[in-house]
Order: structure tokens, then sequence, then C-alpha cells
């Protein structure tokens, strides 16, 4: 989701992501920072996102992470595992339907 | 792969925290402010927004929390914080500290001492190229029970021309030839200095793979060399070129060998020996023409290379039908082993791997000693779960407060483990140091008594042994204190408000056990050191035959030019002064020095006598040839006949002494006195003419080869009569003085004598007696040393088990004194259960020990493994150390005031 959201919105803060994720999901989802920020750090450390410095609009300084071409594979690999385990569960269920 | 990557990352982040925490920490305070502004738009104050912010994105420090997680590995993390809070715990408590570091440092220590010379002298292999196809070659005797006997020449040479499964063969003397004593007089610039010299031949250090350090090693000619004497050559080894040398340029040089000039062609590489014969000087073999063509001599000692991909069973048999066809080829029907020996001739050729040749029977001893130390550290292990599970039982608090607080049982048990294991790691640190220099003191104080001495040392295996042994012991007695915890009566743990809890019956019964498991080792280890110091009473206590009370003797060696004829002389000059030096009572001149030869085992012709092969023939064991008054000086009473006396040296008849097994074994209660024998005399000091000699005298058995063998067959013969000497005689003094006050008169009249000789090995005939016996003496004083260490643990261990369980239970016991106990039934209480334990313990002790005994059986002289007085004697040791361990809790119990203990609930 994370790398998803990177992906199309390009390079954002930590709580941008958690604002957009939070605006997408309708405000199911709430990330508190004792999840999202150890998440953004696991990502990084496998070489999904690189996290760097930068300064926002505001002139504030903020880590942007941005996603790597590895994490770009990444996220196509596993949309294309889920779009196949959805194709299959719709098959499933339909068939005993 | 990616994940394998994230935690190399993690390590990495442990390692060097990539990220520091204000770098977290502001990135987190930036998403607070932004959560906090978003709030203020929604329209909130500024506090109700912070507050807001920070119910929505959660606290800081949590966060924080969770990204070192994520950031480090966890693990490692908790690793460093538990050392470090282990540290804090340790120094809080210093008395605990100090025992428990004391103990573990005499346990890891004298393990990884021992172990050192497991691993030096057992499994390291030897010092050569390919050391396992190294084999030595043996002369067994079935019939004369002799074991380990050198080859004669003839089958040597023989084998090793037609040997198909070695590559090469080689042999080497250490006595005997050219230089006969295994020492040699070498001149060092103008200090005389004795060398420890070995004879090879070039096919010996061809075998061994060794390659010289410097010139060249002898080449086959002239170490085959047929008749004379051995080519005078000499190469000398690293150690003796350095200390006597000083690393100066030698090959080609001259040196003074025994007094004839010798080329030095050759330097060894450093620590190259055979057979552990601290070589300094190695010199060519040279055998004599007539010794070629004979197989009952058996001098050389034989060490041949397997070919690549021989088996030694291959070698064995090859060497079984080399002997099974000697008749056939050399066409000879006497003498021949066969499958059923039965004459003192037959032998068999065997052969050992060169390494255990070189161990021997010093294998079991150090195994031995192994294991005891392996059980002392077993002891201190389970002092040392006693003594943490007492302080867990204080610390029961602390824990039930981490454990409230969310620690999971395995994370307590690591906590426990780590302040195990950091203790053994200092234990082991200590002990490393306490077995280096236990081990230096060890070589210095015996350099002679194990096998490969020079080549123990702390190296790496020792070092990884030591640390394995510190974690094992660190985890063992981490885990015990753990292991009896319930985490479920952690409740109850608050409740009781700690110490004052009634403790469990399922604690006490692992407390027991252990004392149990402590006391059964020690007497395990302690009736196996009684074993063997009552061998070596009974060692020193052999009657060997003579007097050595107040006996001093020296050697001496008379080398070339002299030869038999004038040494005599030399030698009855020297006797003559002797005699009349004040405080020398009686003096005398032998060939062999007791008990330390090893057999000669010479065919001796004895006249109308059939021995058991149906030869004339005899071997004897021993020669002893003596100058002067041998048997009035040595106190060896003689039992039938008479002694030499100073009319026969004039007599032309030759006469002869026996001993008494020699009598028994030749004339079977006849009387030996009268009877003829015929003295190997051209074997025997390689000149002479075998003639007709007289039995006059028949003399008490003395121990010439051991004082824990049976004594061997001796023909005494005399050199006054003779009127010729062997190059090395020893003297021996019958004497007021002590050898220290003695030597500054005996150097000046050997000078007077030859100004060129020195004087070896000048001693007192106890010393010789207590060298004859190193290495039982120092199996038993090591042994003994362990059992006492462990003794002394058992019983610090039982009092500290004991101990507790008083100061566990002082509020019962305030209440029975309370209410009329007296104070011995006090007393009476606690020992009850503490000897109750012992007793357990020394039943099982006692089992374990008749179980174990079988392995140092072979070790034992005069005393049964079985023995009931040693038994007996360590079963009141131990009962009485225990009680001792007992008492003074009990006593300590007895002291209590009810009044006191009552009062403080």
């Amino acid at each position: 989701m994370v790398l998803q959201t990177l992906d199309s919105l390009g390079p954002l803060h930590g709580y941008a992501v958690a604002v957009r994720l939070e605006q997408v999901s309708g405000g199911a989802l709430q990330l508190n920072m004792g999840t999202l920020y150890p998440a953004l750090m696991r990502l990084e450390q496998r070489g999904l996102l690189r996290g760097n410095w930068g300064t926002m609009e505001t002139n504030r300084k903020a880590r942007f992470y941005a996603v790597t071409p590895a994490g770009r594979r990444q996220l196509a690999r596993e949309r294309h595992a889920r779009d196949r385990m959805v194709g299959i569960i719709h098959t499933l269920l339909r068939g005993e339907a | 792969m990616r994940i394998l990557r994230e935690w190399s990352q993690r390590l990495w982040g442990t390692l060097l925290h990539r990220r520091r925490d204000g770098d977290l920490a502001q990135e987190l305070q930036l998403h607070r402010e932004l959560a906090a502004e978003d709030a203020r738009r929604r329209g909130l104050n500024s506090t109700d927004s912070a507050r807001a912010a920070r119910l929505e994105a959660g606290g800081i420090s949590q966060a924080m929390d969770a990204l070192h997680d994520q950031r480090g590995v966890p693990w490692l993390d908790d690793l460093t914080r538990d050392a470090q809070h282990g540290i804090r715990m340790l120094r809080r408590t210093p008395v605990f500290t100090v025992v428990a570091l004391l103990t573990l440092a005499l346990g890891i220590g004298a393990n990884t001492a021992i172990f050192s010379i497991v691993n030096g002298v057992i499994l390291r292999p030897l010092d050569y190229p390919k050391p396992e196809q190294l084999m030595y070659l043996t002369t067994e005797f079935p019939v004369l029970r002799l074991t380990g006997s050198a080859l004669s020449v003839q089958e040597y040479l023989e084998y090793r021309q037609i040997t198909q499964s070695f590559a090469m063969v080689g042999a080497y003397r250490t006595i005997g030839g050219a230089y006969t004593t295994g020492e040699v007089n070498l001149t060092a610039g103008d200090r005389p200095l004795r060398a420890r010299s070995i004879s090879v031949d070039a096919q010996l250090l061809s075998a061994l793979g060794v390659q010289p350090a410097q010139g060249r090693f002898f080449n086959q000619e002239e170490t085959d060399r047929v008749g004379g004497l051995a080519p005078p050559l000499a190469i000398l080894s690293s150690e003796l070129w350095q200390t006597a040398f000083a690393g100066q340029p030698l090959i080609g040089h001259t040196l003074n060998v025994d007094g004839r000039p010798h080329e030095i062609i050759g330097i060894m590489p450093p620590s190259i020996d055979v057979m552990d014969n601290r070589t300094a000087i190695w010199l060519p073999l040279g055998l004599p023409a007539a010794i070629r063509q004979n197989r009952s001599f058996h001098i050389l000692h034989v060490i041949g290379r397997l070919k690549d991909g021989v088996t030694a069973q291959a070698a064995q048999t090859e060497l079984n039908a080399f002997l099974a066809n000697w008749g056939e080829r050399n066409g000879s029907s006497g003498h021949f082993p066969t499958n059923h020996p039965s004459r003192a001739a037959d032998h068999t050729l065997q052969m050992q791997p060169l390494q255990d040749a070189m161990i021997g029977d010093a294998r079991r001893s150090i195994w031995i000693l192994q294991v005891a130390v392996g059980f002392v550290l077993l002891i201190a292990c389970a002092n040392l779960a006693n003594l943490l599970m007492a302080r867990a039982e204080s610390r029961r608090r602390e824990f039930a407060v981490r454990a409230a607080l969310g620690a999971s049982r395995s994370r307590l048990l690591r906590q426990t483990m780590t302040e195990g294991v950091l203790l053994c790691v200092a234990g082991g640190m200590l002990g490393l140091w306490l077995a280096r220099v236990a081990v230096q003191a060890l070589i210095r104080a015996y350099p002679t008594s194990v096998p490969r001495m020079s080549e123990i040392a702390i190296d790496l295996p020792v070092l990884l042994f030591a640390l394995g042994v510190s974690m094992a012991t660190g985890v063992l007695f981490g885990v015990a204190p753990v292991a009896q915890r319930r985490i479920n009566d952690l409740v109850t743990a608050f409740k009781e408000g700690g110490d004052r809890g009634a403790s469990s019956a399922g604690r006490h019964h692992i407390r027991r056990t252990l004392v149990v498991a402590e006391i059964a080792l020690a007497v395990m280890l302690v009736i196996g050191a009684g074993l063997l110091i009552r061998t070596v009473y009974n060692l020193t206590s052999v009657d060997a035959g003579f007097d050595r009370s107040r006996l001093v003797t020296f050697s001496l060696t008379l080398p070339e030019p002299y030869d038999p004829d004038t040494r005599a002389p030399a030698y009855q000059r020297l006797l003559d002064k002797l005699r009349v030096t004040p405080g020398v009572e009686r003096a005398a001149i032998m060939s062999g020095l007791p008990p330390n030869r090893s057999a000669e085992a010479i065919p001796t012709r004895i006249e109308s006598h059939t021995a058991s092969d149906g030869s004339p023939i005899e071997i004897i064991d021993y020669y002893q040839f003596v100058m002067g008054d041998y048997f009035g000086t040595m106190g060896v009473p003689i039992v039938a006949g008479r002694s030499f006396e100073p009319a026969d040296a004039m007599s032309s008849g030759r006469v002869v002494i026996v001993n008494q097994t020699l009598a028994n074994r030749i004339w079977k209660g006849r009387n030996p006195i009268g009877q003829r024998v015929r003295p190997n005399l051209s074997a025997a000091i390689g000149v002479g003419d075998n003639s007709w000699h007289t039995v006059i005298g028949v003399a008490k058995d003395v121990k010439q080869g051991g004082v824990e063998k049976a004594t061997g067959t001796e023909l005494y013969v005399s050199l006054d009569q003779l009127g010729m000497a062997a190059p090395t005689m020893n003297v021996v003094l019958r004497t007021t003085l002590p050898p220290a006050g003695l030597s500054r008169t005996l150097e000046r009249l050997v000078r007077d004598v030859d100004p060129a000789v020195p004087i070896v090995r000048l001693r007192e005939m106890d010393a010789v007696f207590a060298e004859s016996i190193r290495r039982p003496r120092l199996l038993a004083q090591l042994l003994g040393g362990f059992a006492g260490l462990a003794l002394l643990l058992a019983a610090v261990g039982t009092y500290g088990v004991l101990s507790y369980m008083v100061t566990e239970r002082r509020r019962e016991i305030g209440v029975r004194m309370a209410l009329g106990a007296s104070r011995s039934s006090v007393i009476g209480l606690v020992m009850r259960q503490g000897l109750q334990a012992t007793a357990i313990g020394v039943i099982v002790g006692v089992g374990g020990a008749f179980a174990a005994n079988r392995m140092i059986a072979s070790l034992l002289y005069g005393v049964q493994p079985s023995d009931a007085v040693t038994m007996a004697g360590v079963i009141a040791t131990i009962s009485t150390v225990a009680a001792v361990a007992c008492w003074l809790p009990g006593w300590r119990a007895s002291r209590l005031d009810p009044n006191a203990v009552l009062k403080a609930d």
C-alpha cells in the first residue's frame, strides 16, 4: 500500500503517506507512527524505498521517501500475485454459488 | 533475498547505528506537528489539537521503541542491555561474584591446563610431513613376556630390502655402538659439555621426511658402511646450535665428539626429534660387521614410512609373512618365529603408529586426568547453579516485576543466562591465565614426566576449548535457576513479599540432587586419587634389593682414545682415590644403574643345561659389570656362597655371581655354586674371550628394570678380574655427605684422572628412585590435587545449600525453639538433612568408583581397584568433611534468637 501510494504520487514524507492512506481508505485505515515508520524503515532496509531529507513547500525539512526501481518491480510482482489471487477467489466463489 | 538484505542492514544498524536517534526523532516530531496543524485546521484549540494528534498518531517514545526494534537486531540490543544489567547486578553482590569467579577460574583453568596436555600430546599430530604414515616397529617375545623390544640388525637389513609396504624404513640407536650412552662429550669452545645424541642411518632421516635447515644429511654410503667406527660426521639440532654456538656458521667446522674430531655437515630444523629423545646431536649409525649377521641382538629402533595408499594392516601382514618365510629364505631352521611360541627367542614383529609408540601408556593417565578435571568442573557448576538458584530466590521480586511489565519467560531466561555466560567468560579468562601459569610450572617442574612435553602450549585449539567450556558452563548453570521457576507463581512471589515465602519442595529437591551429585563425583575422584597415592606409596616402599639410604651416584664416560684395557686402570685409580676420601665409607663402580635399566636380553651359554627350546643357551636379562666392593657398597646381601674378593683378580679361575631369580630359573633348587656359565662378553661389552666362569655366589634380587616390574635374571661379572671396562660406568658411594657437599671433591678427583671428562648426573640414589616413579607420582599428585579441590567444592556446596535452607526456615526454627526445642535438636534437624544427602552421594559415588576404577586398574601397583582400606578411608574422610559442612549451618541455626526472629515478622 505504501509502495502503491508513493508510486502513484511520487516522493512523499511520512505524514503525507499516512494522510493519503487515510483518505484512500475513507478513514478506515489510520496508521500511527509506531506502525508507519518501522514499515518505512523496513522497506528502506530491503532496498525498495529510498529516504532523503528534503524541504517541504512550507520550507520545513522532512524526509521524503521515493520508490526505487527494485521497489517498482516488487510492486508489479505483488500486483500480479494479488490479481491472480483475486481471480482465483472470484472463480471459486462464483463456482460455489 | 530481500529478507537477507534487510537483516544485513539491521546488523549494520546495530553495529554502526546508521540513522541516529535524533534523526528519527526529528521525523516523528514533524509528523506530530503536521498532525496537530491538521487538527487545528479542523477547528480545535492548540492543546486539544496536540492531544488529538497524539491520540491519532501514537506516542513518540513508543514509535521510537518500534523503530529501534526495526533498525537493529533486537536480540543483540537486548544482549547488550542484559550484559549491562548483569554487570550491575554482579557488582552489587561482590562476595557472590568473587566466589563464583574463583570457582570458575579454578574449574576452567584446570580443564584448560589438562586439555593443553591432551591436545599437545595426544591430539596434535607429530611434527613430520604426513605423520600418520609413520610406523614404529617392535619385536615381541611372548615367552619372555618382553614387549616393545628393538629389532635385530639382520632382520632390519633384510626387511628394508624386501618391503613392498613401506616407502622407506630407517633405524636408530640411542645407546651402544660408537657412542655408547645416548650422550656424548662435546667441546664447544673451551667448555666441555654433555649432549644427548642419537645414531641414525640415512634411511631414517628420509623416512621422517625432514630436510636439513643447513648443510646436508648423512647419505646411505656413510651410514651403511660395514665394520670399523662410523664416519666422524655430525648434524646438530637447531637448539644446540643456538645455545652452544650462538647460531654462528658451523657447516664444515670440526667438533670434538667423545674426543674424536667430527665434521659438522648439517643443522636440523628447529624442534625436530625422534621418539622424545631430546636429541642435541645426530651421528651416523655404524654397525659392526659381526652384529649384521646376528639375529639375537635386538638393538635397532626402526621407523618406517608407509607408501601412499598402503594400510597399516597390509604392512603388518607383510611383516608377519616376512618372519614366517624367514627359514625358507635363509635356509636356517633354528630361532624362527611360530604361531605357538615356545622358546625364549621366538618372536614376532609388530608395528604401531609412531605417535602411539611415543605416548605409550601415558595416554591413559592423561585421559584420566581430563575426566577428573571434568568432574571438578561439574562440581563447580553444581555449586554455582546452587548459588545462582539461591540468588534467584532473593531476586524473585525483581523477576516478578519484570514479568508483570511484560517480559516474556524466554526474555527472563536470557537475562539469567547472560549473567551466567558473563561470569563464565570472566572466569574463563582468569582460568586461561591460571592454566598458562600452571602448564609452565608443570613443564618446569617435570620436564620429562610426560611424552612430548615440549609441545604442550596454550594454542588455538586450547583457546577454543577454554571458550567452549566457559560458554557451556555458563549456559549449564544459568539455565538451572530459571528451569525451576514457574512464571505462573509470580503472583505468589508478590504476595509473599519475596524472601519469606515457604519454599517449595520441588526446589529443594533440585538442590539436594545437586548436592548428592557433587558428593558422588567427589567420592569417585577421591577414591581414584587414594588408590594412586597408595600405588606411589607402594612403589616407594618396594624392596629394591639394596639399601639406598646414604648412597650417592654419578656416571662417567671415558671415550676414545681409551680402549677397554686402558679404561680399567683409569677407573681403578678413581676408585682408589674415592675410597680414601673423607666422608666416603665405601665405593664401587658398576655398568648399569638400577632401577632404570632396560633389559639387555643377552643369550648366554650355561653348562649342562637345556633351555626350553632345547639349546644350552639361556637369555639373561641383565649383565652387571662391577669394580670394587659392589655388594658391600650397595648393601646387596649375598644369600649363598661368597662375594667377589680382591684375591679373585689375581686368580686365573674366572668367577661370576648370579641373582636369586637366575639361580631359581636355571638350577631349580639344585645348588648353583660351582656351576659354570659362559658370559657373552663380546656381546655385552664388545670385547673379551667368552670363557667359562664358575658361579661362586647368589645375590639377593635387585630391581634393575623398574621397581614395579618383576625382577629379571641377572649375572654379575667382576671387571677387576677381567681387567677391562665399558666406556660409561656408574660410580656409587656410601657416604655421610650430601651430593652438594661432595661435588667439589669429586670434580677434583675426576680431574686428576682425566681433566676432559665431566661428572654426569651426580645425585642421591633416592633421587634416582624418585625419578623412576615420576610418572605415577605426577599422576597421583595431580589427581590428588583435583580430588582435594573436588572435596573442597563439594563441602562448600553442601554448606551453602544447608545455610540457605536454614535462612529460609528461620521462622520455622524460631517457632520450634520458642516452643521449647533444644539447641542440639535444632542442630540435629539441620544435620540430618545434610547427612542424608551425603550418605546417598557416598553410596552413588562408591558405586561409580567400582565401575570406573577398572579404567585405572592398569596404573595401580600393589593395590586392588576395590581396595577396602582405601574405600573405608575415603568414606571416613568424606563423611568427616560433610559432617563439618553440615554442622556449621546447624550450629548457626541453633544460635538463632527466637525472639528476634519472630519479632522480625
